[in-house]
């Protein structure tokens, strides 16, 4: 039974003050053995106005997300037949069908590697349904306005140093190389490109990459710049493309301003 | 180190060093006995050839009596002995003899010897003379020997040794050398490759093996090292079952939470406000124990110290600043703030997460217990040690405090200060604290601070009191695959 409760829809969008409105009746995929949660779960992203299937093995969740019926993909991470995380590379290695890992094993590494593999976000169980609602919005609002960017023709170009961002292609090329980076690390990427120099806090990049409020103690932020410096690695000359700047947030160095000196 | 190289080195090669001076000496004195003999058989022969002829002479001509002042006069040596004797084998002046030269005398009889013989290692010269009357008699003279002290001193001191001898003394030494060199590093070698992959192990990279090399060995040190493999195999399983173990733990104990917490979330959907009060209880309690769960499975993982393989280097200054900005930023929705009053930079060996997760139990500790509007300080500073420079790091609040008897017992696990109103914590933030600096070699403590309020120090060993640029920023890296 779907019952649309565009009030409560509508508030979070305001709250999070971007105007990109979801998709019509998204459809949801949930992947998750456990049998009850998939029907709670269900029962309760119905009433948030999405459409939901449920599937309980890695092999069924492998053939549905390529199924291309869905908008978003619920992933755990502990599959009785093969690891979340395979899952989640054989998706990722076709589609950049938004993922969203969910995982009870309360180890930090699920989370980076996760981020780091290409999932979009992450929340660890047990979950307020809230958070679940609202993450999978953030998460279908900043896919929706990837893709209204993505003008073919009309190509964006972002160049820093020697870094090269593409919009039309989604592309990151430093010295020429092409890197390879999940949907997140490019937006990411992109925010911090476009206000190289300057600081940006973290609840301002929360909101602007992640599409949602900061929340004090998540990491997912920190994990993806992270793996994006992991990535793109250190300049020529030795010194940190990203700094993180003292309790206030992250900036993008420019050439002359590292050469300076560490801060 | 390498003491047992050495050990083996030297000692092998002294013991060739000893022999082959000994060889050396004991052939150079057996050569210049050999001239010793030969120059007293030269000096001494011909003095006996023509005494026994002389004697001879007299016996056959002059008679007993004459001999007897012709050998007085020529023994002059008391040490000198000599005997003549006559055809028939007997003494002509009627001198015992001892049995040995009786049988020298016999066997130069029957000889036709008329030359000198010489018995140098008994310094006895014997000639048989035949006389003017034609008479055969045997002389024979025994020389002392030179004595034993002397001789050997005297070899010892001025041996007459060849310096083409010395040449060859060393070259044997030298090859005895490199051998001896190439001997104590086939032994060491291995050793130290052991040890070079025990100390790895102790580092916690459970991954490590031992060198080949020394598993192509056929001696014992190949078994050792094999032995060594399996163990260090069954090591690194047993910190990966635990592992796997706290994750099963974490997935069967969060599973219910879990339903629970959304089947919360649809019984809100249509409640009276008293019904809402009941659920607001029912999510509190649920948090509650996924918080407890939380804590316990974290003091599981410090006390097995399944993270310690993701230890490294890095700065504590900068942990510390995010410590701070995460803390205040939740003070503040409860009217209070935490701020990073002083700090230094400083570099420290350790699991970062691990240590944000202590340091963050003690400044969400303070925050909790502090007086609404005030502001929880914390501070860092590098202070001499014992054993090098230490970190302290100190987080003071303006809450209570703590009574002094219960001061050092608030680390101890599920301890509760009785008249505390405050339920949030759990019991257990403090004891994972506490254990997880014990395990960084460091030191936690409380005290009541002057004016009200907790102060909480910890101490920690720093690397170096100035970070290098390779540690500026706090790298969260994906921990590198076990090695399969």
């Amino acid at each position: 039974m779907i019952r649309l409760i565009t009030l409560m829809r509508a508030e979070l969008r305001v709250s999070t003050g971007s105007n990109t409105p979801v998709p019509h009746t998204p459809n949801v995929l949930v992947i998750d053995d456990d049998v009850e949660l998939c029907e709670l779960i269900s029962q309760y992203l119905e009433r948030q106005g999405f459409a939901v299937e449920c599937v309980n093995s890695g092999v069924d969740g492998i053939e549905r997300s390529l199924s291309g019926h869905h908008t978003i993909v619920i992933l755990d991470v502990m599959l009785p037949d093969i690891k979340g995380f395979e899952v989640l590379n054989r998706i990722r290695a076709s589609s950049q069908l938004p993922v969203l890992m969910l995982t009870a094993r309360g180890n930090e590494q699920d989370r980076i590697l996760g981020l780091e593999m290409g999932a979009d976000d992450y929340l660890p169980k047990p979950f307020n349904p809230r958070e679940l609602s609202a993450r999978i919005e953030a998460i279908l609002r900043r896919s929706a306005r990837d893709e209204l960017e993505q003008k073919p023709g009309s190509p964006e170009r972002i160049v820093v140093d020697d870094v090269e961002l593409d919009k039309g292609t989604r592309t990151v090329r430093r010295s020429g190389q092409v890197i390879d980076l999940t949907t997140v690390e490019f937006d990411l990427l992109e925010t911090l490109l476009r206000t190289a120099g300057h600081v940006l806090s973290r609840e301002e990049m929360v909101r602007r990459v992640l599409n949602r409020e900061f929340s004090p103690f998540d990491r997912s932020i920190d994990t993806h710049i992270s793996n994006l410096r992991k990535k793109l690695g250190r300049r020529p000359n030795g010194y940190d493309r990203i700094k993180g700047v003292r309790g206030v947030g992250y900036l993008y160095a420019l050439a002359y301003d590292s050469d300076k000196g560490d801060n | 180190m390498r003491r047992l190289f050495y050990k083996i080195f030297l000692w092998f090669w002294l013991a060739i060093i000893v022999v082959s001076v000994t060889l050396v000496a004991l052939t150079a004195s057996e050569y210049s006995r050999a001239s010793e003999d030969e120059h007293w058989s030269s000096k001494y022969g011909p003095i006996v050839d023509l005494w026994a002829q002389r004697e001879a002479e007299i016996l056959d001509s002059e008679g007993k009596n004459d001999l007897l002042k012709y050998d007085s006069r020529f023994v002059l040596e008391p040490a000198l002995r000599s005997y003549m004797f006559d055809a028939s084998g007997s003494e002509v002046l009627g001198r015992v003899a001892p049995p040995r030269i009786m049988q020298i005398a016999a066997q130069l009889a029957s000889s036709t010897q008329i030359e000198p013989q010489f018995y140098s290692s008994e310094r006895i010269i014997a000639k048989k003379t035949i006389g003017a009357g034609g008479h055969a008699y045997v002389g024979i003279v025994v020389y002392p020997q030179p004595s034993v002290m002397r001789r050997r001193l005297f070899e010892f001191f001025s041996v007459d040794v060849d310096p083409k001898d010395l040449l060859r003394l060393g070259a044997v030494i030298a090859v005895a050398g490199l051998f001896c060199f190439w001997l104590a590093r086939q032994i060491t070698r291995p050793i130290g490759k052991l040890r070079l992959a025990t100390r790895e192990i102790a580092n916690e990279h459970l991954e490590t093996r031992v060198d080949k090399e020394v598993l192509t060995r056929r001696d014992e040190l190949a078994d050792l090292g094999r032995d060594f493999d399996r163990m260090a195999q069954r090591l690194d399983s047993l910190v990966a079952a635990q592992r796997r173990l706290l994750a099963d733990v974490s997935h069967a104990l969060r599973s219910p939470l879990a339903r629970l917490s959304v089947a919360l979330g649809l019984a809100r959907e249509d409640v009276t406000p008293e019904t809402a009060r009941h659920l607001d209880r029912i999510e509190l309690e649920s948090d509650r124990l996924n918080s407890l769960i939380g804590q316990l499975l974290t003091m599981a993982r410090v006390e097995g110290g399944v993270d310690l393989d993701q230890k490294k280097r890095f700065d504590l200054n900068l942990l510390l600043e995010e410590i701070t900005a995460d803390g205040d930023y939740e003070a503040r929705g409860k009217r209070r703030s935490v701020e990073l009053v002083t700090t230094t930079p400083c570099v420290v060996d350790g699991v970062p997460e691990m240590l944000r997760g202590a340091i963050e139990n003690v400044v969400r500790n303070a925050v909790r217990h502090t007086a609404e509007g005030t502001t929880v300080a914390i501070s860092m500073n590098s202070i001499p040690g014992p054993s090098g420079p230490r970190a302290l790091i100190q987080v003071r609040d303006h809450g209570p405090g703590v009574p002094e008897a219960e001061l050092p017992e608030i680390f101890v696990p599920f301890h509760r200060v009785p008249d505390a109103s405050h339920q949030d914590g759990t019991g257990l933030g403090l004891a994972i604290t506490e254990r997880t600096i014990r395990f960084h070699a460091g030191s936690v403590s409380a005290v009541n601070a002057p004016g009200g309020g907790l102060l909480v120090t910890i101490e920690l060993p720093i690397v170096s009191s100035s970070a290098s640029p390779a540690t500026n920023e706090v790298d969260r890296r994906i921990p590198t695959p076990v090695r399969s």
